[in-house]
């Protein structure tokens, strides 16, 4: 008797993972959150341009932006506006080159609807990075590029936050329903939630670690990402932690897939290697090769344990190509 | 570079619906005979286009005048025009993208191999970037002399290309001979493209720039080069493991197919190579910055991606290789994903059509990505548009014939996770 009634309410009760879940308990809340800390940047930069004051909220600024930054797909595609909040790499260096023009030109330029016309590269966490913890002294009083730039950082976490929560959350919670040209059926939410955690991974074994590991003679330590504010490990460790929350959100059912996030995650958090310096040095660089390792294992567990959990492939993706 | 997997979606209830409709059109083995004989067709005009560019670089350093830069130029863009339609075999055959570098690596340090303008600056990431090779016959690199005294093919592809591990140091290809015939486009996001003189080229007094000798030797050893690696993968499709790849595997090339449209239409073309430039309003970012043939290149990509789907090329001589197509069999499986991904094929050809009629009309692709340039963003964007569209339905061709019963295949890593390892 007990036996079918078990059945029963297994059946009973809907699954409390899949992509809509997803959308409303990991997405819409990481973007509220980024844009109220991006607010709170903007805020503090009008009460004062003393980088002292402003690098705490910049690091919360970026530490929300990290929660919600392996989402590259919906309103941060529109308008390149993912771009407009973080441009890296950037390696001509185009964004200090744009910079350096700003603070040196036309104040005019820095007015909200101009500023929002100039090039990704000159916006965004990574333009006030360079601000904020500046290599050497700028060319002139960097405060109202600050203003400017904070400004529009909160801006457009605002939009895409709004667009979220007044369009594409629906878009994606209609997923398969008549009328919705975005997604036909319900497996295609699930495949770009999916194809989202296996590139963003990617990214973090490419870009995040790939870059500053560089190769065993030429080791790269400079090239990690937001080094000037001190965040590179920082960047890995939350980023595993997010695409952790997501594939949570997915499923319930993918205990490799977890096993392996946790795997990742005690190696980065133990590593005691901030910035990543180790990289120029074979006993340390071990370590970080270590890590990289079990990312890139996470992402065939991810790949051959969630996949079929959630019957959907990868789709086609940003990082295609080059 | 990884290519886009696909897992096999399997839906009963549709396979065996499917099983019970008539008998495909076409058959993944006659889609894959057409496949191949598209890309041996497609990599045998890049062959004999740049075959002409290279007795015309001959004719030029021979004869450096206008008329002989003049007409290098032109060859050079009529040997744009077929490889740029064999782009979208990249992506799906692992044979092109590990070769592909060597012809169309892009963006580069043009600095590396001649002179350039004040205004260039040295790049913090590659400390080769204004290296200047042709006036260099000697350099050290991580400690070690390197004797470039000769430049020559094999120098250039097995010293300097890609030299210090850099993927800016681009020493061979396409582009490296764009700059080396049009020079530095030093107008910004305003009108005119590279106006390098001919007397670059001119031996003894009327020498212009400096080291005459050494740059016409390098303008022919890197055109040599690029016909030696385009007859290469000409003779991968026309007999060698490419082709042999495809055919004794259909399915793979039902993979290969796809994956190249999608991974060409939104990662490298739409993301990389168009809206980056847009986003920032950098005239550097367009893929043929030196000759101003961006709206070409990007044009004869979009068709590229269109022709692998509907199983037709038109050659250079007008001729046409045609054949059973993807497009036949997506259509068995779900008449409704193939007529809305043709028409979003065609969409996307129409608006980068309209790019290039705009540049043709005289807003060349640079002036398109001037700041404060919406006409410019908007015929880019729309174009890009276009693609991302595609590539929805792209991924919804993989799926209907993964339902149909087709197994799409994914790669190693996908299917055998324990092969990456090995």
């Amino acid at each position: 008797m007990l036996k079918p009634l078990a059945v029963l309410l297994c059946l009973a009760t809907p699954a409390l993972a899949d992509f809509p879940e997803a959308v409303t308990q990991h997405i819409l809340p990481g973007y509220a959150r980024f844009a109220q800390a991006s607010q709170n940047l903007a805020d503090a930069a009008t009460r004062s341009c003393d980088v002292a004051d402003l690098r705490p909220a910049y690091q919360a600024a970026f530490d929300a932006w990290m929660g919600v930054q392996h989402l590259r797909f919906g309103p941060v595609e529109q308008g390149g506006l993912g771009l407009a909040i973080a441009y890296w790499p950037d390696p001509k260096g185009s964004g200090s080159r744009a910079q350096m023009a700003l603070l040196t030109g036309d104040a005019a330029q820095l007015d909200p609807a101009m500023f929002a016309k100039q090039s990704i590269a000159a916006r965004g966490l990574f333009a006030l990075e360079r601000l904020l913890y500046p290599a050497g002294n700028l060319p002139a009083d960097p405060c109202p590029l600050t203003r400017a730039t904070t400004t529009d950082l909160a801006r457009v976490a605002g939009e895409v936050n709004d667009a979220w929560v007044t369009a594409y959350a629906d878009t994606m919670l209609t997923a398969g329903e008549a009328g919705n040209t975005t997604y036909l059926t319900r497996p295609e939410a699930r495949q770009v939630l999916f194809t989202q955690l296996v590139t963003s991974l990617e990214f973090t074994d490419d870009s995040r670690l790939g870059r500053p590991l560089g190769s065993f003679t030429t080791p790269r330590p400079e090239r990690a990402e937001a080094l000037a504010s001190g965040r590179p490990l920082r960047n890995i460790i939350l980023s595993l932690q997010a695409q952790k929350a997501l594939a949570l959100a997915l499923t319930p059912d993918a205990p490799q897939t977890i096993a392996a996030f946790d795997h990742a995650l005690g190696l980065a958090e133990t590593l005691d290697d901030p910035e990543l310096a180790g990289v120029a040095m074979p006993e340390s660089r071990l370590k970080v090769e270590i890590l990289q390792q079990a990312i890139e294992a996470l992402r065939i567990v991810v790949l051959s344990e969630l996949g079929p959990e959630l019957d959907v492939g990868i789709g086609f993706n940003a990082a295609d190509g080059d | 570079m990884r290519l886009s997997l696909f897992a096999t979606l399997t839906t009963t209830a549709l396979t065996a619906t499917l099983f019970a409709a008539p008998v495909f059109a076409a058959t993944p083995e006659a889609v894959a005979q057409t496949y191949v004989d598209m890309a041996a067709a497609g990599y045998g005009d890049s062959l004999t286009t740049a075959q002409a560019l290279q007795k015309a670089v001959a004719a030029l350093i021979a004869s450096p005048s206008d008329v002989t830069l003049a007409a290098a130029k032109t060859a050079w863009l009529a040997a744009r025009v077929p490889y740029q339609q064999t782009e979208a075999f990249r992506f799906g055959n692992s044979i092109v993208d590990d070769w592909e570098g060597k012809v169309n690596a892009w963006p580069l340090d043009e600095g590396l191999i001649d002179y350039v303008d004040a205004s260039y600056g040295q790049s913090d990431e590659n400390p080769l970037s204004s290296l200047n090779i042709i006036a260099t016959p000697k350099f050290t690199l991580s400690g070690a002399e390197i004797d470039a005294s000769a430049l020559t093919s094999d120098f250039i592809s097995g010293t300097l290309h890609e030299v210090d591990g850099i993927e800016a140091n681009v020493a061979s290809g396409y582009h490296a001979i764009e700059f080396l015939l049009w020079g530095q486009d030093l107008n910004g996001t305003g009108p005119g493209a590279g106006a390098r003189a001919a007397s670059d080229y001119a031996q003894g007094a009327a020498c212009t720039n400096g080291n005459c000798d050494r740059r016409a030797a390098y303008l022919q050893a890197a055109t040599d080069l690029l016909v030696s690696d385009l007859g290469y993968m000409a003779d991968q499709w026309t007999s060698g493991e490419a082709r042999e790849t495809i055919l004794k595997d259909p399915n793979a090339a039902l993979s290969a197919i796809l994956t190249g449209m999608g991974s060409l239409s939104y990662g490298e073309l739409a993301g990389e190579r168009m809206r980056l430039g847009v986003m920032l309003n950098d005239p550097e970012e367009e893929h043929d910055c030196f000759s101003d043939n961006t709206h070409n290149s990007h044009y004869y990509d979009g068709l590229g991606i269109r022709n692998v789907y509907t199983g037709s090329y038109t050659r250079v001589d007008g001729s046409v290789i045609s054949g059973p197509s993807m497009s036949d069999l997506v259509a068995s499986a779900d008449a409704a994903v193939d007529a809305q991904l043709r028409g979003e094929l065609d969409a996307s050809v129409a608006a980068l059509a309209a790019v290039k009629t705009a540049a043709e009309g005289g807003m060349a692709y640079d002036q398109m990505l001037a700041p404060g340039n919406a006409k410019g963003e908007a015929l880019i964007m729309g174009a890009v548009d276009a693609l991302v569209t595609q590539t929805a339905s792209i991924n919804r061709a993989v799926t209907a014939l993964g339902a149909a019963g087709v197994a799409i295949e994914g790669s190693d890593s996908l299917d055998n996770p324990g092969a990456v390892f090995q």
